[in-house]
């Protein structure tokens, strides 16, 4: 921890409220976050002692004199009254592994020292954020004495295809809680959570990136601290790096609940069934942009993965699988298809082969991603025409071949040791 | 007459005697390092064997793609068990190789001195030899993967190259440790993959110039077209 931010936070000594803002170069969307903030703090915390926290990755883009320079000139804008307290801010580099879950380790470390009731954490690129994310995120903590807050939100749907096809359906079929966006981003969460979370020594893996919206997720779940969710609305990015690569994000993620596995399994064999969670906030329907996905392309990169990986395949699936992708990959492209079940079964046999070890975990975890491209495409396929509603109903479905299928899971995890 | 026979069956009879009873601590001390090294390699066997196991070696092995190759080998045993009966007979022909030294055989010294002159260079073209193909699976395996992610048509034949390129390399590596033909091995290994950058050169530099500005053509505009068709999902 750097001196000038240990003195900051000892001068404030201790918040009723810290939010926490990860980010790097985010220079053209972190104004309004940190005025959307401010605001939400002003109008729902009003006696409170807030502190703002910006956890940054080396920005050089004017990222961080951005968030000083950021204020609200005129309160009557948005509020009836002027705030009583002026909100601290605080804005300072992370140290470790470039990634978000050493921005957020600074954050755990700041609610640490300030000893906070209710945390929260956004995003620094979002376009649809409002001062009523902070009511909802952190209001289940402050008053309801809940301990995790995920968000629920309003989103495409074609958006969030880790999250849809893999992550959601296996936490919820594994730890028996319909967390919607186990890897949303934007949290709330109390001190107690975030001083156990500093507790684990996880910085140096791929919690360290992007794994630690899973991590944090399933530590909240499998550890016994209360959850729920608050629906937040539209998500909207800022438009992304076009350098930015699925690779890394798809491993880290996918490597950060395989391990979690493993630490858990004692818990998540026994669970049977899933249960809702409470859900805080009005849910409403919301206007999104229109997106483009360019199916060809997936399942062209499924087919190779058909042609030349099927030798590292064959170590992790069963025969039968290997047999039902193989003709998966003959299908034409109009009437490509990648069923629920043969994908269920590959999640579950990836599990079970990243468990044993018995393929180079970055290799078994990278050879995933034709996979989940060609399901993608099937998803994006069968959806083309579909509602938003109709699309969650099928990502519903998913889940429940995700929870029928666990016996498969347990028997292909015993079988593995 | 009688005497002289005496003397002289008497006097090589001694001398007989006097070479028998000079060499018998060798030969004795020959069995006992016999006996000892034997039961030293039997227990350093199975020590390793243990440890191994322990170490959950064979896993490893099985993950790295060595056991695969063992079996495709036509080996039956596990690389546990194998690597264990390795050290096995290293230790067995050390320990003839110190009992016949220990015979005091003329002939045999400077055999023998040589032959421990040259072990480490053996062991160490062993152990290149081992980690060369091992590193050589598993970078052929990453590139595969990362080019068939990168959407590469030949992505098998890039593999391919890749972990050819290292075993040529390990075994170069090995065939110069040993000191057989260094020379030769060097000039060869540059002269194959002088050969191979100058063919691709030519070929792409003058005799395959329509066919390279071809290809370079289809793949700009093949990654053009990607460009545009990118999709703006995301991921998580």
């Amino acid at each position: 921890m750097e001196e000038s931010f240990l003195t900051q936070l000892k001068e404030i000594q201790e918040a009723d409220i810290l939010i926490g803002i990860p980010s790097y170069n985010n220079a053209r969307t972190i104004g309004r976050v940190v005025r959307a903030v401010i605001a939400g703090l002003a109008k729902y915390f009003q006696g409170s002692k807030a502190v703002i926290l910006n956890s940054d990755g080396g920005s050089t883009d004017g990222t961080p004199e951005e968030v000083k320079r950021v204020q609200i000139e005129d309160f009557k804008t948005i509020l009836t009254s002027h705030p009583v307290h002026p909100i601290p801010k605080i804005v300072t580099p992370y140290h470790g592994i470039p990634g978000k879950g050493s921005a957020f380790r600074t954050i755990f470390e700041a609610a640490k020292l300030l000893n906070p009731k209710a945390c929260a954490v956004v995003d620094s690129d979002l376009r649809s954020i409002a001062p009523e994310w902070m009511e909802l995120l952190l209001r289940p903590i402050y008053q309801e004495g809940f301990d995790y807050v995920a968000p629920l939100y309003g989103r495409h749907k074609f958006d969030g295809t880790i999250t849809n096809s893999i992550v959601y359906p296996l936490t919820r079929a594994l730890y028996g809680k319909r967390v919607r966006q186990p890897i949303g981003g934007d949290f709330g969460f109390s001190g107690k959570l975030a001083e156990f979370y500093l507790t684990k020594d996880v910085w140096e893996t791929d919690v360290a990136r992007f794994g630690i919206d899973i991590w944090m997720t399933t530590l909240a779940i499998a550890e016994g601290y209360k959850v729920c969710q608050s629906y937040l609305g539209a998500k909207i990015h800022d438009a992304k790096d076009p350098g930015s690569d699925l690779g890394p994000m798809f491993t880290q993620v996918v490597s950060s609940v395989f391990s979690l596995m493993g630490n858990y399994q004692y818990l998540w064999k026994e669970v049977r069934e899933s249960q809702p969670i409470p859900t805080f906030g009005f849910h409403f329907e919301v206007g999104l942009e229109p997106i483009s996905v360019n199916v060809e392309r997936m399942i062209r990169n499924f087919r190779l993965g058909v042609k030349d990986l099927m030798e590292i395949w064959r170590k992790i699936l069963l025969p039968e699988m290997i047999l039902r992708l193989e003709s998966v990959g003959r299908l034409p492209d109009d009437s490509f298809s990648f069923p629920q079940d043969l994908w269920a079964r590959i999640i579950y046999d990836f599990a079970a082969a990243y468990h044993k070890g018995s393929v180079h975990r970055e290799h078994l975890l990278k050879s995933m991603i034709p996979l989940y491209l060609g399901r993608v495409a099937s998803f994006v396929m069968e959806n083309q025409e579909s509602t938003a509603g109709e699309v969650e109903a099928k990502i519903e479905s998913l889940c429940r071949v995700f929870e029928e299928m666990k016996p498969y899971l347990i028997e292909r995890w015993e079988q593995e040791k | 007459m009688g005497e002289v026979w005496r003397v002289a069956i008497s006097d090589s009879f001694n001398k007989f005697l006097g070479k028998v009873i000079t060499f018998l601590p060798n030969l004795l001390a020959m069995i006992t390092i016999l006996i000892i090294g034997f039961l030293i390699a039997w227990i350093v066997k199975k020590f390793i064997f243990r440890f191994l196991k322990a170490i959950q070696f064979d896993k490893v092995s099985e993950r790295w793609g060595l056991a695969n190759v063992l079996s495709k080998g036509g080996l039956t045993y596990s690389p546990a068990s194998l690597l264990s009966r390795f050290f096995y007979w290293i230790i067995v022909l050390i320990t003839l190789i110190m009992g016949i030294n220990a015979l005091d055989v003329p002939a045999t010294q400077n055999f023998i001195a040589q032959f421990f002159n040259y072990l480490p260079h053996l062991f160490a073209a062993i152990l290149i030899l081992i980690v060369g193909y091992l590193i050589a699976l598993f970078l052929g395996q990453a590139a595969l993967i990362a080019a068939v992610n990168a959407q590469m048509e030949s992505a098998r034949l890039l593999s391919r190259v890749v972990r050819w390129f290292i075993i040529i390399l390990a075994l170069t590596m090995a065939l110069y440790q040993l000191g057989i033909a260094e020379r030769v091995i060097i000039a060869a290994f540059c002269i194959i993959f002088g050969g191979i950058v100058l063919a691709l050169a030519i070929a792409f530099g003058w005799g395959g110039r329509e066919l390279a500005k071809d290809f370079l053509e289809r793949f700009y505009k093949r990654r053009e077209k990607e460009d545009e068709g990118k999709e703006d999902i995301s991921h998580i």
